[in-house]
């Protein structure tokens, strides 16, 4: 039964008391449960409307209707307050101590000499420059007399060699890969080959295995100024814009002619590589032409580029394998 | 080569020293340098004596008080007779360390103490006089250095020489490079002897039998000298080359090498059986005591100089003690000769020798200098042993030497080769600076007659090295080429390197590069049984160090290396791969295999873990790292059991198949290998034969259907017997569950407590869902049942 004694004002008013009492979401719907609920006062109310004459009815319909939705909107505004005050305890509640430390994913470590040789690599590719990969035990004929450096000849002396039981050799520079490169090709063709190479030597400026890079382009016009144009490119893609280059005279026996090239470092001059336009012999023996074809050639070393970049003191650090080390790259 | 800076200038005009080295290292010397030599004088003081009072206790020396120009003027107590009032000295104060390496205190002498000393010659290091101290120029500055005021020994030159250029090892071969750089004329000195009395060719006879190994021989007889000690600016030359003095006739001998380039060598004409030389080769086991005190057994390969009867100079190389020049030695034969450059190195490195001559004939000398420096050697023992030189040389020839007289060069061609324009004018005028006489027989054309002492130039390619030489490599203007666009791709083997390389980095680990050399007991480390193609090396005739002569077949002994020494150096949880070639031996001569290797090594990290839960077992991490690896590569492996390598652990190993090739293997290290290697803590390895993948077709990704239609989930546990490999079950699960199960993971595995002994509880997770239409549970219960029959049935397992 409806009760009768209850205005429908009152009964607002009175709900209206309750919500804003409540003091948990939880009692909050209790007390809307009591007017709005299946057996709550306000649907109780409604459900009498139906004993009341038509004009009655519509004029209390509508008041009861205005009281229940007046209801709904109290109890949401309620709910909103309580709910935003509980939050605001829990973020008052919850202190994280940041400066604990972050737990970063374990990192990885390319070795130096990759980073450098990729950075190598990628410069030479960006201008049409092919890789080309060779053998690391090598015959004497590929690392040696195909380069017009023969047996017993003075030339032997500058590069100390490996020998292998059986005659061949560790390549003692990545100019093999010259020869077989471009034996039984036509030219024009550019190539590069990054590679590890070897010396009988050991010392703090040495190592007995270090990487190079050799460079080689062969086509009809290409000239010494253009082996200078690519070679001062690449020193200033990898050491900087302000980078100068300087080509001083030296002999190769695979070039002719010949140069050793310095670079500019912290207002030093380093020596950085050797170079010169290949050698008529050196075309004539991988059955090129020398009378059609002509080319350029270059080499340099990795490591000595690693070492510059990062500021190791020593070689021999990018040998060892010192975790200590390598993960500071 | 070394040479005294001075002497080059009595040859030819020099620039100053900065300058000198800079053009001659930018023309084509390597390294070259001006050094100071002599003690350091820099720590030696100007000082002025002011005042000279005798000792009170002592007759002999002096009491003298000093000016050092900065501070008050000192007392030094100088015993030297010849110290005087107003005299500039050499003041070196107390705390001064002398050339002898004692360090200078300051002392007492006879009740007078002496701040400090001024200076004889001897105590500066400069001679072995001892009569009196130096007096400086009355106009050195007071307080000043005493290396800026004279200098304490020679200065020197040093320049490297390339293999090509023989010919500048000489101070005219330096002196000509100099011409050729500053255009300033050289100076040679007077080569002609006087000649008196019987001809040379009364003394001596010389033959050549040996043709081809000895083109040119000349000998000179000096009569008469008087062997003795050389004079002392002479002395002083040989010794800033770094040639000791011996006496006066072989020093002359040295002299005239460093002059001109040629050997030379001083018989005692005496001594020389028959009075004849023959060159030949020696006979099979002969004989020779070379003048460095060895006895050396000959082969028939070598060339001697032979008297009637035996070998007295290993040609080219070294002499006899036989016949060498004493202080006895009255009457002398000069030879001067040019040997063929094969057969000197040859003998040289079978004697194990390295000479001044050596070096020189090893490199080619001037054909046409032999009689020159038989004659300037000639003259100088003349002038410096008193000796009178017979009339004439003795001059035989051998075969005539293979050299290139003119060379062809096509102007336009070297322009076009160097990027310059040149008329061909300024080239003639280039190649004249370094001796080449040119003629124009046609527009456009040069022919350059080869000077006799420039054997490095024989094709147009060499004149075109010397005009960029001369003219500046610096002065060629940078280009950049212009060629045809052509595809550039990576080698394949490069590409999967690269990837590998990248694979591992994300997953952690550190990249090592190593070198190859290996030792016999690391690569038996790897316990690799009989007949694995990895247990036969290549090995180093001569490696760097002893125990290490094996080239590696596999890259973890280096890993294992470099975990030894991180161990050693206190790093914990060291996770390092490494990605290179390794070398399998083919036939006798035949190149190596070097197929691509990449190899992971991780070590138990045993320190306590700050965050998170506790990591999987290392062998899951590696297993896992291998599958992220070739499943990124877009390869479908598969692990089998049971056919590891010897190196890792029976128990907890096994290898990856792509089809039927192995590719890769990934265990716990073997604990014999673990500890042969000094690993203190559990280890696992991993690898993978890249060559064998690359062989491999990858399959790469490929797009599949995803689903709008919900998940069901559905997880299960059941017991089992432990034996049971967790795969296989994986297997029939997914079998039993039916085409719209979309995948099956174990999630959970578990033995011990309230699980029954020899029995693991193994967790499944299975998904299903279909791509048309949301599965009613109605669908899914029946495939779990099935699959819990079927683990029933083939496993005899129990659901928990």
């Amino acid at each position: 039964m409806a009760p009768e004694g209850h205005s429908v004002d009152q009964l607002l008013g009175q709900a209206r008391t309750e919500l804003s009492a409540a003091s948990s979401t939880q009692e909050l719907a209790e007390v809307r449960a009591g007017y709005l609920g299946k057996k709550g006062s306000i649907s109780q109310l409604l459900r009498t409307l139906g004993k009341l004459d038509p004009a009655e009815r519509k004029q209390r319909g509508q008041a009861v209707n205005d009281a229940k939705q007046a209801i709904e909107a109290h109890f949401a505004e309620c709910r909103a307050a309580l709910e935003g005050s509980a939050r605001q305890r829990a973020l008052a509640e919850t202190q994280l101590d940041v400066t604990l430390p972050g737990a970063a994913p374990r990192r990885g470590h390319l070795h130096p000499l990759t980073h450098v040789t990729r950075d190598m690599v990628s410069f030479f590719t960006s201008m049409g420059f092919s890789v080309e990969e060779g053998p690391e035990v090598e015959t004497d004929w590929h690392n040696f007399e195909a380069l017009n450096i023969p047996a017993e000849h003075p030339s032997r002396d500058e590069q100390d060699t490996f020998y292998v039981s059986g005659g061949n050799l560790l390549r003692t520079q990545t100019s093999n890969v010259q020869i077989r490169a471009m034996t039984g090709r036509t030219p024009p063709f550019r190539f590069i080959a990054p590679g590890r190479v070897y010396r009988h030597d050991l010392s703090p400026k040495h190592s007995p295995m270090f990487h190079q890079i050799e460079g080689f382009l062969v086509d009809d016009r290409v000239t010494f100024g253009d082996l200078k144009g690519v070679l001062f490119a690449f020193a200033k893609h990898l050491f900087g814009e302000e980078t100068e280059l300087r080509f001083r005279a030296n002999h190769f026996p695979f070039t002719e002619p010949s140069a050793e090239m310095d670079l500019t470092w912290k207002g030093e001059w380093l020596e950085w590589g050797g170079c010169g336009m290949i050698h008529p012999q050196v075309l004539e023996r991988c059955g090129i032409d020398p009378e059609t074809w002509r080319g350029f050639a270059f080499g340099m070393g990795i490591d000595r580029t690693a070492l510059l970049r990062y500021g190791f003191p020593a070689l021999r650090l990018l040998f060892e394998g010192d975790v200590r080390v390598l993960e500071q790259i | 080569m070394r040479l005294c800076l001075d002497w080059l200038a009595e040859w030819v005009d020099l620039p100053d020293a900065a300058e000198l080295v800079h053009q001659l290292d930018m023309c084509g010397f390597e390294d070259a340098l001006v050094e100071q030599t002599g003690p350091d004088l820099s720590a030696f003081r100007v000082g002025c004596v002011l005042e000279r009072e005798p000792h009170p206790d002592a007759d002999r020396l002096s009491v003298c008080r000093v000016d050092l120009g900065a501070g008050e003027p000192v007392e030094i107590v100088c015993g030297a007779p010849n110290v005087a009032a107003g005299q500039k000295v050499v003041v070196a104060s107390p705390g001064t360390r002398l050339p002898d390496g004692t360090k200078l205190k300051k002392s007492k002498i006879r009740g007078v103490t002496s701040l400090g000393m001024i200076c004889s010659v001897s105590e500066m290091g400069l001679g072995d006089e001892h009569d009196g101290i130096l007096v400086l120029d009355p106009e050195a500055p007071l307080g000043a250095p005493v290396s800026d005021v004279i200098a304490a020994g020679p200065r020197v030159l040093e320049v490297g020489i390339t293999p090509n250029r023989g010919d500048t090892a000489s101070l005219l071969g330096v002196a000509r490079e100099v011409r050729a750089i500053f255009e300033s004329p050289i100076r040679a000195p007077e080569t002609e002897p006087p000649e008196a009395g019987a001809p040379a060719s009364t003394a001596a006879g010389v033959s050549i039998e040996a043709q081809d190994a000895c083109h040119h021989y000349v000998a000179r007889i000096v009569r008469g000298v008087q062997v003795g000690p050389s004079p002392e600016w002479l002395v002083a030359r040989l010794e800033a080359s770094g040639i000791r003095s011996i006496n006066n006739v072989v020093d002359v001998t040295n002299l005239v090498l460093l002059e001109l380039g040629q050997p030379l060598h001083g018989f005692d004409l005496a001594k020389l059986a028959g009075a004849e030389i023959r060159v030949r080769r020696a006979r099979a086991g002969e004989k020779l005591d070379t003048l460095d005190g060895e006895t050396r057994e000959l082969c028939s390969e070598d060339l001697v100089i032979a008297d009637a009867e035996r070998a007295i100079a290993l040609a080219g190389v070294m002499g006899g003690a036989d016949t060498e020049v004493t202080d006895a030695t009255r009457d002398v034969l000069i030879e001067s000769a040019h040997f063929d450059p094969k057969t000197v190195r040859l003998g040289a490195r079978r004697a194990g020798l390295n000479s001044e001559a050596s070096y020189r004939f090893e490199r080619g000398v001037d054909r046409e200098g032999i009689a020159r420096a038989a004659d300037r050697c000639a003259r100088l023992l003349a002038e410096l042993a008193g000796g009178t030189v017979a009339p004439d040389r003795i001059d035989v020839r051998g075969s005539e030497v293979a050299h290139t007289d003119h060379v062809r060069l096509d102007c336009a061609r070297a322009n076009s080769l160097l990027g310059l324009e040149l008329g061909s004018d300024e080239m003639r005028a280039l190649l004249e600076r370094v001796g080449i006489a040119c003629e124009s027989p046609e527009d456009g054309v040069l022919v350059g007659a080869i000077p006799s002492h420039r054997n490095d130039l024989h094709i147009p390619e060499d004149l075109t090295e010397e005009l960029a030489r001369i003219h500046g490599y610096d002065r060629i203007p940078t280009t950049l080429p212009s060629a045809v666009l052509a595809p550039a791709p990576l080698p394949p083997g490069l590409v999967l390197t690269e990837r590998v390389k990248d694979a591992f980095v994300a997953a952690g680990l550190t990249e090592t590069v190593s070198f190859p050399f290996v030792s016999a007991a690391e690569m038996e480390a790897l316990l690799l049984p009989e007949g694995d193609e990895r247990r036969e090396t290549l090995s180093l005739v001569n490696p760097i160090k002893e125990e290490e002569p094996q080239l590696r077949t596999h890259l973890l002994p280096s890993l294992l290396r470099a975990a030894r020494l991180n161990r050693a150096r206190q790093a914990e949880g060291v996770q390092l791969f490494e990605v290179s070639r390794v070398f399998l031996p083919q036939g006798p001569g035949e190149l190596p295999h070097e197929p691509l290797q990449a190899v992971a090594l991780l070590l138990e990290d045993q320190t306590a873990r700050l965050w998170g839960n506790s990591p999987a077992p290392l062998f899951f991490q590696a297993k896992g790292i291998a599958e992220r690896l070739l499943n990124l590569l877009g390869y479908d492996a598969l692990l089998r059991r049971g056919t590891q390598p010897a190196y890792l652990h029976p128990g907890a190993s096994g290898t990856f198949w792509v089809g039927e090739k192995m590719v890769g293997a990934v265990g716990e290290l073997h604990p014999e290998t673990c500890s042969r290697f000094e690993i203190d803590v559990p280890g696992v390895a991993l690898e993978l034969d890249l060559s064998a993948l690359l062989a491999q077709p990858a399959q790469p990704p490929q797009y599949r259907e995803v689903s709008r239609f919900p998940q069901v989930r559905r997880d299960l546990a059941v017991l089992v017997d432990r034996e049971h490999a967790a795969d296989d079950l994986v297997v029939a699960v997914r079998k039993g569950a039916g085409k719209d199960c979309t995948s099956v993971e174990i999630f959970d595995r578990y033995e011990g407590k309230g699980v029954p002994e020899g029995k693991v509880s193994l967790a499944f997770r299975l998904v299903f869902q279909r791509a048309d239409r949301t599965l009613e549970d109605s669908e899914v219960t029946p495939a779990v049942d099935r699959v819990v029959r079927t683990l029933l049935h083939r496993f005899g397992a129990e659901l928990r």
